[in-house]
């Protein structure tokens, strides 16, 4: 029976044996484990035979035997160095194979859209309110100042519950709402899901949404009105886009205008334009100054106080910004439409 | 309303291009529409507003015009060829009810030729979009295209009884209409009678009978006013919209009736028509014209700008305004008749506005002076909710609130469906009372256009009565998953969506809600396979329920495949505060864990299990896992087996090994008094 000494210049020569053929970092990897294995290593086991060894051998056996092991240490160490330039143990066979994805869902163009509008408000100091769908002839016609019985009502067609009760045909009712129950200062805008008696066509649906937007305080004029929304659809198209203020008529305000932005589609280069029509202008938005008998229905003193308010519907913008030819896209749900908007 | 450029010409010597006069148009607020080229002259397509009716006329858009170019407006005189007779000697005229009819004047032509329009006459009727139909109703036509006031023909020999009453209808009554439909009339309608019987339905549409025709030589024109909301009350409950009662209904000029009558029977001078001396004009109560004060300080402070004052006068002088200074820059304003919009300052420093030009004010910053807190953070939650959904895989839709009465009635969702009163069609003639009856027929339509699985959810209202006369609104979120799966890889196939896949998203939420007290309890739910259904709680709270959609209402819709799907109540939620936020602090010395298997009865569910667990009250417990829940062979039947890993640890020093296993032998002796459990 050898002696654990004469064990130890055998495995010496084995490790320079077998060390002088290792060309990869793979090769010695195996010639670290087959030595230093922490179960099964030569050396591992030599250190195991070492224990059964009677106290007087052991102390010289295990200074040789520690000694064998940082040797064995040195060059691995020096082995795998010169390996090293090579590659790294576990290989990938093509790394051009795509990474694992999470499969997130997509919001709806709308939500996104009118996120992006409540963003550019609340960043101006707005705060959001909200208001029911369901909602009375007074709050929506009467307290806007729009009598029974008058023709401006037929630009709001209505769908009726009962002689009470009506599916709001804009956001404007939460106008009243909040003027009843708070003092001026108010700075608000209202997003919003609204209804019109509309026969289905390309840009008309019974459903849609709207935000609706309303400044009250001392000294609030046409000016301000026109700064803030120009910021606004800046701050939405670009800072180049071109936009121009026109009068109009809502019973709610007074003075009254429209905004309409430069056709981003053709810039009135195209008389045939889907978007514009061909006169180079798309008409977003609807605005005005808070008409005196507004203000004097939730009893707030017209001479005291001015405002202005405007209104705009999400799917109509969203439709010119992503260019979507036609509004029902919006509220049929296929996926292959929904599914675009995860982009954005 | 269309409004050509020539006919323009006959009020306002233009000095500008067709080109020209379109942005002149914009700039006042008369949108063009559209512009077209017809026989030489420039045809404008113009939006109007409810309010201005002077504008349905060529002369009142003309005066606006006039005004922005600083040019004067032209009056033209109707010379007549006139009868020996006076009006009265050929009719009588009585009106019954000056409320609904403040204005009737009137005159007779004898002795017109009736018979194709002349060529400049012609060319009028065409360029507004009309057929040109005989001289007299062309002629009736141009006068109410030119000055916005409708006025009616009769042949006066059809006209029974020498007497034009203008009454309400009697009960009964009936009229063939110039359209040729017969028309029952009811009590509230105001009507154009004879001695015998209705001729006309007062400013909506004449009658047959009485009707100019190829045989007319005697004519009687009615150049009268009526109550807007009379006539549009009227016009609407026949279903009749015609170019006199639309201008009605927004109001004309009470001061237009006598120039269209003289206009009208002048022009039928040329058919060879000869008039009768004198109109008759019956106007029992005059009408005072409106003042309304202005102050060119209020138009600085509502503008922002400072318009000059002798930009207001000329301005509103121009637009036909009678101004009177009675203070510096303050002035008393006289409205004209024809102008009914304007009744407060705020409607005259509007059209100050319009023709100082939109684009000339200033553009400045809103002023702030506070700033406000957000009074609930409702809106953030939503879009957390949906950012976790999102996470999940769920795609966002929205439906139209309206749903199928047909439909609804397979889900009975037990709540009392809102009727609307004049729906678009049957099949959305009720309000929503559940989300998902529209989420399933989104599945179908995408699984009929190539989608192998369908993970979607909605935010939004359903609406039901409470009680007869109490209705309620509730935001709701319903969620619904069928079909493939994405995988993570690519060379991974699609995987069938499950229960769980739903129920992970939903306790995903209500956890980024800041919601810990969410439990679930087996339930028998009407849209639910019985046995596969849960209602969600909170604390003790039912705010909604998931499960496997029952086959049936599956395969209403032509589905075959299992459908998960859940509806939350967002209202009840969001009302709800989460447990306030705090930290807690990073632990200093190692924990320690051990691991439990043990039977218990089969019938105790894993949540039994978990409540459990979470009640135990042992020293230095941190947590635990269950890891495993097993069943089988090797399991005593009746029983099943669960594992659990209990995490310990002590906050100022490490702990021992037997403070370990005391606290195991005490979870131990608790659970087997709570869950009556058997190591294994
Ligand atoms: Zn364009």
């Amino acid at each position: 029976m050898s002696t654990l000494q004469d064990k130890i210049k055998e495995y010496r020569q084995l490790f320079t044996d077998l060390a002088s053929k290792v060309k990869e970092a793979k090769e010695a990897e195996e010639l670290r484990q087959l030595f230093l294995g922490r179960k099964k290593g030569h050396l591992t086991l030599l250190f195991e035979e070492l224990k059964n060894l009677p106290l007087e051998e052991k102390k010289a056996a295990g200074k040789a035997l520690n000694e064998f092991k940082e040797e064995i240490q040195k060059l691995m160490t020096e082995l795998e160095q010169k390996c090293q330039t090579r590659k790294p143990e576990r290989l990938i066979d093509d790394l051009t194979q795509p990474g694992r994805k999470l499969y997130w869902g997509s919001p709806h163009p709308i939500t996104l859209f009118q996120r992006e509008i409540e963003r550019i408000f609340i960043s101006m100091g707005f705060s959001v309110e909200e208001g029911p769908e369901i909602e009375t002839d007074y709050y929506n016609f009467e307290a806007l100042n729009f009598p029974p019985h008058h023709p401006a009502r037929d630009s709001w067609d209505t769908l009726y519950i009962n002689d009470k009760l009506l599916l709001r045909t804009h956001t404007s009712p939460v106008q009243i709402r909040v003027m009843e129950k708070k003092k001026p200062p108010i700075r608000i805008i209202i997003p919003g899901k609204v209804f019109r008696r509309e026969t289905p066509d390309p840009t008309h649906l019974p459903m849609f949404y709207q935000v609706e937007g309303l400044v009250v305080d001392k000294g609030i004029t046409f000016a301000h009105l026109k700064g803030t929304l120009e910021y606004f659809i800046k701050a939405l198209f670009g800072e180049k886009i071109k936009l121009r203020f026109r009068p109009s008529f809502f019973p709610f305000t007074e003075p009254s205008a429209e905004v309409d932005i430069e056709c981003i589609v053709c810039h009135g280069q195209d008389p045939h334009c889907r978007v514009c029509g061909g006169s180079g202008w798309k008409e977003i938005l609807g605005a005005g100054m808070v008409d005196p008998q507004v203000f004097k229905n939730v009893n707030i003193d017209p001479e005291k106080y001015s405002g202005w308010a405007f209104g705009l519907g999400i799917d109509r913008m969203a439709m010119f910004a992503f260019q979507i030819p036609e509004i029902r896209y919006f509220y049929e749900n296929d996926l292959r439409f929904l599914r675009q908007f995860n982009r954005k | 309303m269309k409004i050509s450029y020539d006919w323009l010409k006959e009020f306002v010597d233009l000095t500008i291009s067709p080109e020209e006069l379109a942005h002149c148009f914009n700039q006042i607020g008369l949108m063009v529409e559209s512009v077209e080229k017809i026989d030489g002259d420039t045809v404008y397509e113009i939006e109007t507003y409810a309010n201005r009716p002077d504008t349905l006329g060529h002369l009142g858009v003309a005066r606006e015009i006039a005004t922005l170019l600083d040019l004067p407006l032209k009056t033209k005189n109707w010379p007549l060829v006139e009868l020996s007779q006076v009006t009265s000697d050929f009719i009588d005229i009585q009106i019954m009810d000056s409320q609904l009819c403040p204005r009737y004047c009137g005159l007779v032509v004898k002795g017109v030729k009736v018979g194709p329009s002349p060529d400049w006459l012609r060319k009028r009727i065409e360029a507004v979009g009309l057929r040109p139909i005989n001289n007299v109703v062309d002629v009736s036509n141009y006068v109410c295209f030119s000055l916005g006031q409708p006025i009616h023909t009769f042949d006066l020999n059809k006209l029974g009884g020498a007497r034009i009453i203008v009454r309400k209808a009697r009960k009964g009554e009936t009229i063939r209409t110039l359209e040729g439909s017969l028309v029952e009339l009811s009590p509230e309608m105001l009507v154009i009678a004879d001695e015998t019987r209705p001729v006309a339905i007062a400013g909506v549409i004449g009658g047959e009978e009485s009707g100019i025709t190829e045989e007319t030589s005697d004519v009687f024109i009615e150049s009268a006013n009526f109550d807007p909301v009379s006539i549009r009350l009227t016009a609407k409950k026949l279903g009749l919209s015609t170019d006199a009662s639309y201008r009605f209904e927004r109001g004309v000029d009470i001061n237009a009736a006598p120039l269209a009558a003289t206009m009208a029977a002048s022009l039928l001078c040329a058919f060879g028509g000869k008039v009768s001396k004198g109109l008759l004009d019956v106007y029992p109560n005059q009408k005072k014209s409106r003042t309304v004060p202005l102050r060119l300080k209020r138009i600085a402070e509502l503008l922002g700008v400072e318009i000059p004052a002798e930009f207001v006068v000329k301005t509103l002088t121009g637009l036909g305004l009678k101004l009177k200074e009675h203070k510096k820059n303050v002035w008393a304003v006289e409205i004209p008749s024809f102008r009914v919009d304007l009744e407060r300052e705020a409607d005259l420093i509007e059209e100050i506005a319009r023709f100082y030009g939109y684009d000339k004010i200033p553009s400045e910053v809103t002023p702030v002076k506070s700033f406000e807190l957000p009074s609930d953070r409702k809106r953030e939650k939503i879009w957390r909710l949906k950012e976790v959904l999102f996470h999940h895989g769920f795609d966002e839709v929205i439906n139209f609130s309206f749903a199928d009465p047909e439909k609804e009635k397979i889900w009975q969702t037990g709540r009392q469906p809102i009727q609307l009163q004049n729906p678009i069609s049957s099949r959305s003639s009720i309000l929503r009372t559940s989300l998902l009856p529209g989420l399933i027929e989104n599945a179908v339509w995408n699984f009929n256009r190539e989608a192998e699985g369908v993970h979607i959810f909605e935010v939004g209202n359903v609406y039901f009565w409470v009680e007869d006369d109490v209705h309620e609104e509730n935001l709701c979120l319903g969620i619904l998953t069928t079909g493939l799966r994405e995988p993570q890889t690519w060379n991974e196939p699609k995987k069938e969506t499950d229960f769980f896949i739903l129920k992970g998203a939903i306790e995903d939420l209500f956890c980024y809600l800041g919601f810990d007290s969410l439990s679930f309890e087996p339930v028998d739910h009407p849209f639910f396979e019985s046995g596969q259904a849960l209602k969600i709680l909170l604390k003790n709270d039912p705010v909604g329920h998931l499960g496997l959609l029952k086959s049936e209402i599956a395969r209403s819709y032509e589905l075959a495949k299992p459908v998960f799907c859940a509806e939350i109540d967002l209202s009840m939620l969001l009302q709800r505060q989460p447990k306030p936020f705090s930290f807690k602090p990073i632990p200093k010395f190692p924990g320690t864990s051990r691991d439990l298997s043990f039977l218990v009865d089969e019938n105790i569910c894993y949540q039994e299990i978990h409540r459990q667990l979470q009640r135990l009250n042992v020293p230095y417990l941190e947590g635990f896992e269950i890891y495993d829940r097993f069943q089988g062979k090797s399991i005593p039947p009746g029983k099943v087996s669960f594992s659990v890993r209990f995490f310990f640890r002590h906050q100022t020093r490490t702990l021992q090994a037997e403070e370990v296993d005391r606290a195991m032998l005490d979870i131990t002796s608790q659970l087997k008094s709570s869950l009556k459990i058997q190591l294994r």
